[in-house]
């Protein structure tokens, strides 16, 4: 094996007879290893790029998903309000609640009304709470 | 160094084997050849075929792709709600399921149609004719409740499946039905007010242009389009929910009281002319009453009878022929061109003033004034009241009623008409009047709607027609007070409600027979009986009309047969509106003494309260 001793700066002769430059300093003088570096860097910069695009894809994804279940369940509650709307307008109407009085609670019309006084003592915009605990509650009876 | 190739000798075993050693590489090459040709080829073929993909045709490959990924979904506009005057859902949209099949995919209809005829409530026969169709779609029952959906799904049979639709539901039963009218299976208005308003109720169904994969789920940053829905407005009627329940069940109780094939109660503020509460009636052929699908305030017509008495004695003091106090003879009965006309109870001649006429309902009185007024005259002021003429509430199949021109007028039509035969109305336009002699003179546009709600809530009144001023002020306000003897001492005492003072007439009019006339003997004739009144008489709040078809011979008088129900009905009327009695109205006058209210109508009132204290702001 033979030892090849680099002047510093100048040029050098090399066995195959080529004359190549070379650098001060004793620096590495071939590009090989500096584009083998930058192809490993760019390798993995695509890579981590694919892995980012990647990342991005996954959260985007979840948020459509997201997305997607709150405009299900918005329209599940539009949809149960307006059935909610529709019960509570049957629950309250004067006919149910005739036929729950005289069919199921036994109730009887009376034969003569008597109305109540529509002038009384008070706040007209404050008036009488209504009662707290349900009336006809076997605890209150 | 280099050693050049020693000359080769074509002798011996080496040389053969070189020999084969070359042919073999040149097959090799051959072949290498050849494989690569076939590379090139396939690419260039490829290549071609990419060209031909990416370049020369790609729109027709883009829509077949785009085809496979977008989706069109319809965003249904929901059909607006019909709501009272207080915000109380009358009818209103639901979101419902429909059970569908794809006929293609049942393997055995009669297995499947046993399975659902059970569930879905429906013939095995129809359900099997359906599933056995050569369509690719057919629904099995729409618009069933959930139950009844999840009930069939859970057979899990293929093809059939559910499919979400709204379904127009009216949570008071058939109050109302009348009014509101109804829709089809498909939402459309074909009646009463949802036909009227259906452009309104409806809305505009939306769309979501949506790329989706496989799944159905949205694909992130594709195609994403929405178009909204726009929702159909909601409808806020001038009804109330609560009179127009207690109308219709008191009229049904009255009218079975009084042995009537049917009747009319009809409630309007004076004021507004809106419509508070409108209800029909009619005896069915088991012989129950019960609330009639026709709108009769509106499309049914009556001849008056008396009841048209203050509207022709207006014009009489109007047109300054007589005063209230004004007193003429009145003679049991009186002979008109070739008809005798008579009171309905007998008398000799009579010193009765224009107030006293109307307050026994007189016939001969009337009609001996309204000679004195004029045919002219008489009919110029019923047109001014509305007759004749359909009123601006735009309810479909309202009649116009009959007012025949003066040109074409018999010589009877003058007592006929004054004494309100020989014309005929409908309900609401006989309603307007009695409200126009309440509001001062002045005819209010009688009106079903106040105006429309969007989804933010925000109201947007209907334009209303201007008020016309039918008689002055102080000729109304004389009638008024005619019409308050009628209830105090007159024929209409019936029609009292206590704390209350009531201007009312009755009325009982002949009913035209089908093949002309009124009847030659006493069981052939019909009767109309009625009664048209207001409240307070001060300051009338609440105008009722009541009107009895065919009520029991017993029974016949608009004084028997209506006047009850008038008092019954505003006994409740005047509570539910909180107008105060003559009492109520002193105590109010006192400190820390209030009109009673409810949680509900304590909000309205801190709302306006504060709506005028900003507004002073």
């Amino acid at each position: 094996m033979t030892a090849v001793v680099r002047p510093v700066g100048g040029s050098e002769v090399f066995p195959d007879g080529a004359t190549r430059s070379t650098v001060a300093g004793g620096v590495a003088t071939s590009g090989r290893p500096a584009f083998g570096a930058m192809g490993a860097l760019s390798v993995f910069g695509f890579f981590v790029a694919l892995l980012a695009m990647a990342s991005l894809h996954s959260v985007l994804v979840n948020g459509q998903f997201e997305f997607d279940g709150l405009q299900d369940r918005l329209e599940y509650g539009q949809q149960r309000s307006q059935v909610l709307r529709e019960e509570v307008a049957r629950l309250e109407s004067p006919s149910r609640i005739l036929s729950a009085a005289t069919g199921r609670l036994g109730m009887t019309p009376p034969p003569n009304r008597l109305y109540l006084p529509a002038v009384v003592p008070g706040d007209p915009l404050h008036p009488l709470p209504a009662p707290s605990e349900n009336p006809f509650s076997l605890q209150v009876r | 160094m280099s050693t050049a190739p020693a000359a080769t000798t074509a002798t011996g075993r080496g040389s053969s084997r070189d020999l084969l050693r070359i042919g073999a590489e040149k097959r090799l090459k051959r072949r290498i050849v050849l494989v690569g040709f076939i590379f090139i080829v396939l690419s260039g073929l490829l290549g071609w075929r990419l060209v031909e993909l990416q370049i020369m045709e790609p729109d027709r490959y883009l829509e077949r792709g785009l085809a496979q990924r977008i989706r069109t979904v319809t965003l249904p506009a929901t059909r607006g709600a019909i709501v009272d005057r207080n915000g109380v859902d009358l009818a209103l949209s639901v979101p419902r399921r429909s059970v569908v099949a794809n006929p293609g995919m049942i393997d055995d209809p009669a297995g499947a149609a046993m399975a659902l005829a059970g569930i879905l409530g429906t013939d095995i026969e129809v359900l099997e004719e359906r599933l056995s169709s050569q369509r690719s779609f057919v629904y099995l029952d729409r618009q069933v409740d959930d139950e009844v959906a999840d009930s069939a799904m859970a057979l899990d049979l293929s093809g059939v499946y559910t499919e979400p639709e709204n379904a127009r539901l009216r949570p008071g039963d058939g109050s109302a039905l009348a009014l509101l009218g109804r829709t089809d299976i498909d939402n459309n208005g074909i009646s009463g007010l949802e036909l009227v308003y259906d452009n309104l109720l409806s809305g505009i169904n939306g769309e979501m242009i949506v790329e989706a994969g496989l799944g159905g789920s949205t694909i992130p940053g594709g195609e994403y389009r929405v178009e909204p829905a726009e929702q159909g407005l909601s409808l806020v009627l001038t009804i109330d929910r609560a009179l127009q329940f207690e109308a219709e069940r008191l009229l049904a109780d009255g009218v079975e009281a009084a042995g009537g094939k049917g009747g009319i109660l009809v409630a309007m503020s004076p004021s507004t002319g809106e419509v508070l509460a409108s209800a029909t009636v009619t005896r069915g052929d088991d012989g129950v009453v019960r609330p009639s699908t026709e709108h009769k305030v509106a499309t049914w017509t009556f001849e008056p009878g008396s009841i048209m008495k203050p509207l022709t004695m207006s014009a009489i003091l109007e047109t300054g022929t007589a005063a209230p106090d004004t007193v003429r003879e009145v003679p049991g009965s009186v002979f008109v061109h070739d008809a005798d006309f008579k009171d309905s109870f007998p008398h000799g001649t009579e010193e009765w003033s224009v107030a006293d006429i109307l307050r026994q309902s007189s016939n001969v009185g009337t009609i001996l004034w309204a000679q004195d007024l004029g045919e002219e005259a008489l009919y110029r002021q019923l047109l001014d009241y509305g007759l004749g003429a359909v009123t601006d509430m735009g309810f479909p199949g309202e009649a116009r009623g009959i007012l025949t021109p003066v040109g074409k007028w018999s010589g009877t039509s003058l007592p006929t008409i004054a004494i309100g035969q020989g014309v005929s109305a409908t309900p609401i336009q006989m309603l307007t009047a009695f409200a126009t002699l309440a509001n001062n003179g002045r005819r209010p546009a009688p009106t079903l709607v106040r105006g429309s709600l969007d989804d933010g809530g925000v109201f947007t009144p209907i334009q209303t027609a201007e008020q016309i001023e039918v008689v002055p002020p102080g000729i109304a306000r004389n009638i008024v007070s005619m019409m308050e003897a009628v209830v105090s001492d007159g024929t209409g005492t019936r029609g009292q409600v206590p704390g209350y003072r009531v201007a009312g007439k009755t009325g009982t009019a002949w009913k035209p027979l089908a093949k002309g006339g009124y009847g030659e003997d006493r069981d052939e004739v019909r009767y109309v009986a009625s009664f048209a009144g207001f409240l307070p008489a001060e300051a009338p709040e609440l105008v009722i009309l009541v009107v009895v078809d065919e009520p029991a011979r017993k029974t016949y008088s608009g004084g028997r047969a209506a006047a009850p129900i008038f008092a019954d009905y505003a006994q409740f009327a005047v509570r539910q509106l909180r107008i105060p009695s003559e009492f109520e109205r002193t105590g109010l006058d006192q400190v820390g003494r209030v009109m009673a209210t409810t949680p509900a109508r304590a909000f309205d009132l801190q709302a306006a309260e504060e709506a005028a204290l900003s507004g002073i702001g």
